[in-house]
């Protein structure tokens, strides 16, 4: 089984899990994407919601489980294939929650191209916007290294 | 036929008859999204639906350039088992009724 262990900068990356924990926290009750759920009965819809919900629950947990005491001693996160897929669906979920709640005022354009007036934004904005940029890094480590589609 | 990688429970809430299409083609159709990341799609689309990386790009692409997709066709059970896939991957997939027929 192929395993990758991410040495990460502790003092850049451990000030960012306040601002993912709380877009976490946040990602509880909610979908990060409000889903187009197939015209059914009532209960279908609630029962597809329901069900995303529990994926997404447990997709971040997993994610969050990757900062845990072992993290802050040695700054090193493990992935491999029994966790890199529900990592994957975390960052997206987070990401989507960054945006939507801190840094959708600077404009997808920005957002993509990395542009953003970073010394004009507080500071919350600033950490949201470094944690939205290392999640899109971090998804782009799995797919390049892990190859989650199995097809390697 | 390709069999999503997992599935809600679609197949066990069989559609009212009133909602039933004589035609039984429908579409899964992904839109366009600012944060998905373009190498993300592309591997979502390989693993969800089996595609091969050059038609896995072209439909990325087309999810980023046109603003939507349509990344499968048949039977509604088996487009709503797709949809939920996606959705489950933070894609925006919907369902849509084949109005050509």
């Amino acid at each position: 089984m192929k395993r990758v262990e991410v040495k990460l900068n502790l003092e850049a990356v451990a000030p960012l899990l306040d601002v993912i924990k709380d877009a976490a926290d946040d990602l509880r009750p909610v979908l990060a994407v409000a889903p187009h759920v197939p015209d059914h009965e009532a209960d279908f819809a609630d029962g597809w919601k329901r069900e995303l919900l529990e994926g997404q629950n447990g997709d971040i947990g997993v994610f969050l489980g990757l900062f845990g005491s072992e993290f802050f001693l040695t700054g090193v996160v493990p992935l491999d294939p029994t966790n890199s897929e529900a990592i994957l669906r975390a960052c997206s979920a987070v990401r989507l929650r960054l945006r939507a709640k801190h840094l959708e005022p600077l404009g997808d354009e920005a957002l993509e191209s990395n542009e953003v007036p970073l010394e004009e934004m507080p500071e919350t904005q600033q950490k949201a916007f470094a944690a939205y940029v290392f999640l899109a890094t971090l998804q782009e480590l799995i797919v390049q290294h892990l190859d989650p589609t199995g097809l390697e | 036929m390709i069999v999503a990688e997992t599935s809600p429970n679609p197949q066990a809430r069989p559609a009212p008859a009133s909602q039933q299409q004589p035609a039984d083609l429908w579409h899964v159709v992904v839109l366009n999204d600012p944060v998905n990341l373009m190498s993300y799609v592309v591997m979502v689309f390989k693993k969800v639906l089996a595609f091969d990386e050059m038609k896995a790009r072209k439909h990325m692409l087309e999810v980023h350039e046109q603003g939507r997709s349509v990344v499968w066709s048949g039977v509604r059970e088996q487009a709503e088992a797709y949809v939920f896939t996606l959705q489950q991957w933070h894609l925006s997939a919907v369902l849509e009724a084949d109005e050509a027929r």
